[in-house]
Parts: C-alpha cells; structure tokens; sequence
C-alpha cells in the first residue's frame, strides 16, 4: 500500500487586500482564496478540478506546484513537506512537479526558439550537450510535432503547436506530477480535442499523476478519474468523475451541470415553426411612453 | 417570406498587408436576418465570423475595411451610408455587445450616465426621462435596485452584471436588431447560462431580431433559430437549428459538433479535427477546410464549391454528408 503522491493537509492561502493606505490605517483585510482544504492524490490519477473563477482552484494548482506558499498547513509530496523539501533547494521538487499553463503565448519565451527553449530546460535536467539534440526531437515526437519545429519562434507557432510545446517543456522535467492549469481554454474547439487526447495518452503511456484544472465539465468527464468540486475556496463534492457528474449530491455541482450548453436539448425555448418562417411577434413597447 | 431585415450579400473584408498586397479575411459571405429570428454566427478564430459583423456595424478598424458586397438593413445599404446615418443607426436600430464587458465600459463614468448618454443621442429626450428610460433597461435586464444602481461605476459589478448593464445599454433605445459577439466566453459557465437565457426572454418580448456569434455550437443551438457556420471567411453551412444539430452536411460542422464532447454518452477518445485552422493569406483556392477535412478529395482543394439551397438549408461542399 502506497501513500498519496501529491497531499494538501488543512491547507489554506490569504492574500492581503486593499492598498496602503488602508493599511496605515489599520483596516487591511484579507482574501481566502483557499481555506483549509485537504486533498490526497494517488500516483497515476488524473484529477479534474472544477469550479468558477474565485473558487481557488488556481490557487491550489499554484500551492502544488510550489509556485506560491500556503499562509497554513502542508503541502507533501510522496509524504515529505514541501517546506522541508524546498528550504535547501528547490530543484528536487520543481523537477518532479510541472506545470501547463493557460495561455501558451505568454508562458514562452518569445524570443526563443523552441529548440533553445527546451533545450535550457534538458540543462537544467543535466542532460548533456551531445544528446540534447536526440532529446528535442524525442519531445517533440513525444507531443506530436515534427523536428521541423525546432528553429521556430512561438509566434510561428499555431496555439495549438504552443500549447504542445509547453507540454514538451514540462514532460522534459520526467515529471511524477503534471499540473495544467486551463490548458485548452484558450483554443479553438478543434484544437481543444487534440491536446486533450494527447494528455489522455501521454497520462497512461508515461504513468502520470495530472491535476487538470478546468471550468469545463464535459472534458473533465471525458479525461479525468477523479473530479474535485471547489466553491470559494473549499471543496464541496469530490469522488470518481462519472459517479459525482451522473449523480451530483452537493447543490453547487448540480447547478455546473445545469449550467452546461447541452445544444438542442438544452433549449428553454420552442423550436420555431418552420412553415411560413418566422413570423415576427409583435414588438411590446419596454418604456410604456412612446 | 418576410422580407429580411439585415441582408449581407456578398461581403469581402480585406486587410492590406505591409507589402501592400490586399488580404482578404471575409470572401464573399451571404446570409440574411428576418424580422424577430435568431440566428447563431459559428466559427473557430480566423472564420471571419466577427469580422463580418464588424464590417455591419461599420466598425473595422484600419487596416481592416470592407472591400465589397453590400450589408442592406432594411433595404438601406450600410456599406452606402455616410458616418451620420451610421452614428443614427448604430445603438438606436442596430445594437452590439461585445465579449469583454469590462473593456466595453467607461470605468470612469457611472453605468447611468453611459446609458442615458444613448438614450439621449437617439431619443431626444430630457435628463429625467432619460434617467427613467435607463432604470427601466437596467430593471429589465434582471438588474435589483436599478434606480440606485445608476450611480454604480462598472467596477462595483460582478462580470455577469457588466453584461447585463450592456445588454440593458443595448435595448434602451429598442432597437430591431441586436449583435451579441461571444458575449458569454468571459462569464463563467452559470452565468454564461444566465445571460444566454436574457437573450432567449428579451428577443421574446421585445421581438428583437438577434445575431448571436460564438464558436460554441451547442451553446448557440439553445436560443437561435438558424446556424450559419464559418471557415476560412466563406460560409459553409446555412440551416435550421434542427438541421444543424442533428443532421449537419458540411464535414466541418459535423465534426465542430463531434469533437466538443457531452455530459452523457461513453467515454473515450474524443473526436479531433486534424491540422490548424487556416492562416490569413493562406488558404486553398477551393473549400478552404479541405486540407483537414477527411471527405476531401483532390478537386476539393482547387475548385470552391458554390453554397447550394436544398429546403432552406445551404451547404458549400462538394461531398456533403
């Protein structure tokens, strides 16, 4: 019996609120974004993490990858705290927890070339020069691109392209945890089902652990094991995707649901007759005086 | 047949490059409004979808212009008429709202001043009245308090709310038609519904004809009446929302709707449309999806099909479905 690779223990994140002025005035407040939740994460799932903006689900994904400290509690990694694993040096951790980010453009470097990108990234792994080369190439096969990409700018890149690259960048790591963070909020529809596959096989094909952070439910059902339901900064519903989508217990998750466009199904209003076309109704005046 | 309110025949936007070449974003797009129907724009980035409405509105902004066709509303042609006529039309008979509620605001002024300024370019009317006109718009659009919330500034509402107060700025001066441009895709999903089903209530009780843009089909599929679908600047596909949605005939819309998966059904791998969308510039003399789409055959590519009618439905492929 293995433990959760990836814990958040009684966890919560404040930010202060209000400028300085309030400050000196004693009337500073502070933002919950995250208050104490608890969460286990055994290897190989793959988490969705659902909710609307201010649900703290950012957060979180912000905490797990180390990128932001928590005001209280703890945040382990195969058991030991990330305080104690990052107050000597972070490399161990950042290593093996990565991160996808929403908007591809601005999480590269636009001056670089892909290649130079991933390959300061293969550096700082310590793989040396001699074989970076084979490994851009092995990473970009790995995401579906051709070695073709290498010597492009992202800005010559599709968003779809980006977004594979900044899987490659994370993926070069050998990461045990992948955080994405929105990952194809930012694409088109065509592209969305892609990079959504590519993550459903590069999950199983590498054994990952993958926090998917997303406001849409629908993929969540299609890639996700596991869903965490989060409202302002709590969990409120978590357990096997298809058993909370199919059965929804908290109010919160059934409201998502309601909420998501079920096309034609989903109208509220009657389909128009189509014999002699749309008769326009008569026009209601709204202000009573002409 | 009624008569159609907005009809856009044949537009073609265009921008000029910085070799002075000319690139065209719209190719040659027709589709018309009847009085009181909706009807959902749908298309991925670069269909040209926006630009189009833009183009209706008249407000392409340089490099950007319409180099041809016509945009009649009410017979008037709109593309003919000077910026006077336009800045009458434009808020009074024909009103837009944007994606970005938050950018589409003054956040310097109170929401009421930004409404009753509308109303009183276009209606004539005293201050009181004006006042009266924007507390009624903001109260119809599901907005509490309305009188109290006209000295708010876009910043003391929520994202939803600053749509609302757009929507309410929209129908102030009750126009005939309103132009809503992804107005959800900033909203969260439940508010996203909220909106959605304001539009659905007012177009209902106003009759307000409604052109609703998005690149979501199912969500569009719950308030129009029709779907005119878009690539690479030309539409593709022109049906009754039933039609669409259960029996689509272009490749491309089949798969728009394939590959956006649902939350009932088996799970797997979802349906991917191989390559990118096309790039400005560089799209195929023939169908421009022809490149990904997998009916295609090799005269595909070289030859564009015409938008042929069958039963009020348009399709331009030449291997429908």
């Amino acid at each position: 019996m293995t433990g959760p690779i990836l814990s958040l223990r009684g966890v919560s994140k404040s930010f202060p609120q209000g400028g300085l002025f309030d400050r000196l005035l004693g009337r500073d407040s502070r933002l919950v974004a995250l208050d104490d939740v608890s969460l286990d994460v055994m290897r190989g799932d793959v988490v969705g993490i659902v909710g609307e903006s201010g649900s703290g689900k950012s957060t979180l994904a912000g905490l797990a990858v180390g990128l932001a400290k928590p005001t209280s509690g703890e945040v382990l990694l195969d058991g030991a705290p990330m305080s104690e694993l990052m107050r000597d040096h972070a490399g161990p951790w950042r290593r093996r927890v990565q991160m996808v980010f929403q908007d591809s453009s601005s999480a590269l470097n636009p001056r670089k070339s892909v290649a130079r990108c991933l390959g300061e990234t293969l550096a700082l792994c310590g793989v040396p020069k001699t074989q970076r080369d084979s490994e851009i190439t092995d990473l970009l096969t790995l995401v579906g691109l051709g070695p073709e990409i290498g010597p492009r700018l992202p800005h010559e890149l599709s968003g779809g392209q980006r977004q594979r690259i900044g899987l490659a960048r994370a993926l070069a790591m050998k990461p045990e945890v992948l955080i994405a963070d929105e990952p194809v909020s930012a694409l088109d529809v065509s592209l969305q089902a892609q990079v959504i596959n590519l993550l459903s096989r590069l999950t199983s094909e590498l054994g990952l652990t993958l926090l998917f952070i997303s406001h849409d439910l629908a993929l969540v059902r299609t890639l996700c094991s596991r869903i965490v339901v989060m409202r302002k900064g709590t969990i409120v519903e978590q357990g096997p995707c298809l058993d909370v989508l199919d059965r929804p217990q908290h109010p919160y998750t059934q409201a998502l649901i309601a909420a998501v466009p079920k096309g034609l199904a989903g109208r509220r209003t009657p389909l128009p007759v189509r014999a002699g076309a749309a008769a326009p109704e008569p026009r209601e005046d709204i202000h009573g005086a002409a | 047949m009624s008569p159609a309110l907005l009809s856009v025949e044949g537009l073609r936007v265009g921008f000029r490059s910085a070799d002075g070449g000319m690139i065209e974003a719209v190719r040659g797009v027709d589709f018309s409004v009847a009085p009181g129907e909706a009807v959902g724009i749908v298309g991925e980035s670069g269909s040209g979808k926006s630009l189009s409405m833009l183009a209706v509105m008249r407000l392409l902004g340089a490099p950007a212009r319409a180099t041809g066709g016509r945009v009649l509303f009410d017979g008037e042609d709109l593309l003919a008429a000077d910026e006077k006529r336009m800045r009458a039309l434009r808020g009074r008979d024909i009103a837009m709202v944007f994606q970005d509620p938050q950018s589409s605001l003054n956040p310097a002024l109170t929401i009421g001043r930004q409404i009753t300024d509308v109303v009183r370019a276009h209606r004539g009317v005293s201050s009181a009245e004006a006042r009266r006109i924007a507390a009624e718009a903001l109260e119809r659009v599901g907005i509490r308090e309305a009188g109290r919330r006209l000295a708010s500034y876009p910043h003391e509402f929520s994202g939803g709310m600053r749509q609302r107060a757009l929507i309410a700025m929209a129908i102030a001066c009750r126009p005939r038609l309103l132009i809503a441009d992804e107005p959800t895709t900033a909203l969260d999903v439940t508010v996203q519904a909220q909106i959605v089903d304001l539009i659905a209530e007012l177009r209902r009780e106003l009759g307000l004809a409604v052109v609703f843009i998005s690149h979501n089909l199912q969500l569009v599929a719950e308030i129009v009446d029709r779907v005119v679908v878009m690539y690479g600047g030309k539409v593709v596909e022109d049906g009754p929302v039933e039609a669409i949605e259960r029996a689509p005939r272009h490749p491309y819309t089949g798969l728009l709707k394939a590959c956006v998966p649902s939350l009932s059904g088996p799970v797997g791998p979802l349906t991917a449309i191989e390559g990118a969308p096309p790039r400005l510039g560089r799209l195929p003399a023939g169908c421009p999806f022809s490149p990904r789409c997998p009916d295609a055959i090799e005269s595909c590519a070289s030859e564009m099909p015409a938008l042929i009618a069958e039963a009020g439905h348009r399709t331009a492929c030449w291997r429908p479905r």
